[in-house]
């Protein structure tokens, strides 16, 4: 549930939409110029926005923070963000990898790729800035920091058997 | 002491003051304005009620620079990358847009006795929609959410694309010579737009980054000349100016792309107006009468035609009924494209001007009206509508929007 489908409108930008437990339709449209659209679908017909708000882009950060939660939590996948040149990455351990039950300090991914543990989200919460002593549970999403060669070596390590 | 350029200044300034009467009261009314600029340009000229002796050469040079900016702004909209994605989306839509709309055109200029080429150029004519209009009707309307409106995007822009194959095609074979040359320059462009697509393709991000200046006055100067002389070049090739300016408008992508549409708006506003006069101002209105059974016969046949293919369009993207009624609806306006085909052929063969003229005033007006009102025809007949998603529980519509993913992504 609470999963966005994505659309996207050849020169106009991307549609988000989102069906709601209670079986109403919300969407958001993300304009190339930056601009949002807030869109509430009708209820007799679902294809139709019967109520279109416009957002300009602070607008739609403002109402995104009022709505709650932590969107970066919510994709966890593949989400790769770049400050200058350090990449974080969010990386699904795998049952697979070699290293995933280890502590970080017996897996020595730092010393390995370059790459440091910046933070592990499992189920139970989250562990941010991690010691040695804490372990690479498989399933949990570790939060790497690093040059790109080196978080793509340690996401490798991370998902990857051998 | 009159001058020349007084009485030229005059009548300018007179013929853009009488635009700018009709573009409001397009939007008091809430119509396009493009076919009264057409009625504008019949009501003028030879034939028409005043003549415009010192304006009309400058007329017909701001209509050739309307044609290059509205083809510029329309390839600013896409960069290759989408346009690219959206054929291997949606091919079959486009297919069925073509098998649909180009015929009536095409069938109805050879019962005219027209040239097979002339008719090739009316199919054309009925075959696509305008995108400009379309865009705007959807934006105006709010309904840039719906979901039916990628269907519509997605066909607009196959037909923009085709567009690009199909001028240089016909522009080889109206103005080329013998058969064999034909073939060679019809070839010879084919291979060259193919080949500048893909450069924009592969080079647009450096092309757009070595265009793009700080100051505002440099850019719009380098936007304006690289594109007049680019589509300049593409026309002496027989390649069509129109496509030229359109495939430099797809090249460009990223930061340049808000600021051009910012400094180019306003020109495009003017010289488009001024391009669609001009069409009107070359159409004998003596010839009207002689082609309005033709132009409502055609018009009624794609307006049909053309409902069908959003229709059909929005069914496969498993939307309901008044959805597809919407796509269908707003597929029916014909604009600037149309005209820029007539063009080609209206020295060859006169009554296509009148004719186009005709047929794209009735399909705009009624495309406009049927878009805008289609939800208060649909809505109000229970009948035409798929009664469960009347009701719609949110089991089913859930069902229908993730048929709706596979299908569409």
């Amino acid at each position: 549930m609470g999963k966005a489908t994505e659309t996207d409108l050849p020169g106009v930008g991307v549609r988000f939409d989102l069906e709601t437990n209670a079986g109403r339709a919300v969407g958001v449209v993300v304009h190339q110029t930056g601009r949002r659209d807030l869109v509430i679908y009708d209820e007799r017909d679902v294809d139709r926005a019967c109520e279109s708000v416009e957002l300009t882009e602070d607008e739609g950060h403002t109402l995104g923070e009022l709505l709650g939660g932590n969107p970066v939590l919510e994709h966890l996948d593949d989400v790769v963000h770049r400050l200058e040149d350090l990449v974080i990455s969010w990386v699904k351990i795998d049952s697979k990898s070699s290293l995933a039950g280890l502590t970080l300090a017996e897996a020595g991914l730092r010393a390995q790729t370059g790459a440091g543990v910046m933070a592990l989200v499992t189920d139970s919460g989250s562990i941010p800035i991690p010691g040695g002593a804490d372990r690479l549970e498989a399933g949990a999403t570790a939060v790497v920091v690093g040059v790109p060669v080196a978080v793509k070596a340690a996401t490798k390590l991370l998902t990857q058997s051998g | 002491m009159h001058t020349a350029s007084d009485l030229f200044v005059i009548e300018l300034g007179a013929v853009v003051l009488v635009l700018a009467i009709v573009a409001r009261l397009a939007r008091r009314i809430g119509l396009p304005a493009l076919p009264l600029y057409l009625l504008v340009g019949l009501a003028l000229g030879d034939g028409g009620l005043v003549e415009l002796p010192a304006s009309t050469e400058f007329i017909e040079v701001g209509a050739e620079i309307g044609v290059i900016l509205m083809l510029l702004m329309l390839g600013l909209e896409f960069s290759a990358h989408e346009l690219i994605d959206n054929v291997r989306r949606s091919t079959l839509a486009g297919v069925v847009d073509l098998a649909l709309n180009f015929p009536p055109g095409f069938v109805a200029g050879l019962l005219l006795g027209f040239d097979p080429i002339v008719a090739v150029l009316l199919g054309g004519v009925t075959y696509i929609s305008s995108s400009g209009i379309v865009a705007k009707l959807v934006a105006d309307l709010d309904r840039i959410g719906n979901h039916e409106t990628p269907v519509i995007l997605s066909v607009l822009v196959i037909e923009d694309l085709a567009m690009v194959l199909y001028l240089p095609i016909v522009s080889g074979v109206l103005f080329g010579g013998s058969l064999l040359s034909t073939t060679v320059t019809v070839t010879v462009s084919l291979i060259v737009v193919i080949a500048v697509l893909g450069a924009a393709y592969l080079f647009g991000d450096r092309l757009s980054a070595i265009a793009l200046s700080q100051s505002s006055e440099a850019l719009l100067l380098t936007l304006l000349g690289g594109t007049l002389l680019f589509a300049g070049i593409a026309g002496r090739l027989n390649l069509s100016t129109a496509v030229g300016a359109f495939v430099v408008g797809v090249a460009l992508s990223g930061d340049i792309v808000s600021h051009a549409r910012g400094l180019l708006l306003p020109l495009r506003n003017l010289f488009a107006a001024v391009f669609f006069v001009f069409f009107g101002l070359q159409v004998d209105i003596g010839l009207l009468p002689d082609v309005a059974v033709a132009a409502v016969v055609i018009a009624v046949v794609t307006i049909a035609t053309k409902f069908a293919t959003g229709w059909i369009g929005a069914r496969r993207a498993a939307i309901g009924k008044p959805g597809r009624a919407r796509a269908g609806a707003a597929l029916i306006a014909h604009g600037e494209f149309s005209i820029v085909i007539a063009e080609l052929g209206i020295t060859r063969e006169s009554d296509l001007g009148a004719l186009a003229a005709a047929y794209v005033i009735i399909l705009t007006l009624a495309g406009a009206v049927l878009y805008q009102y289609s939800d208060s025809i649909t809505l109000r007949a229970p009948r035409g509508v798929d009664r469960r998603r009347w009701q719609g529980t949110s089991r089913l519509a859930k069902g229908q929007s993730k048929r709706r993913w596979s299908l569409t992504r």
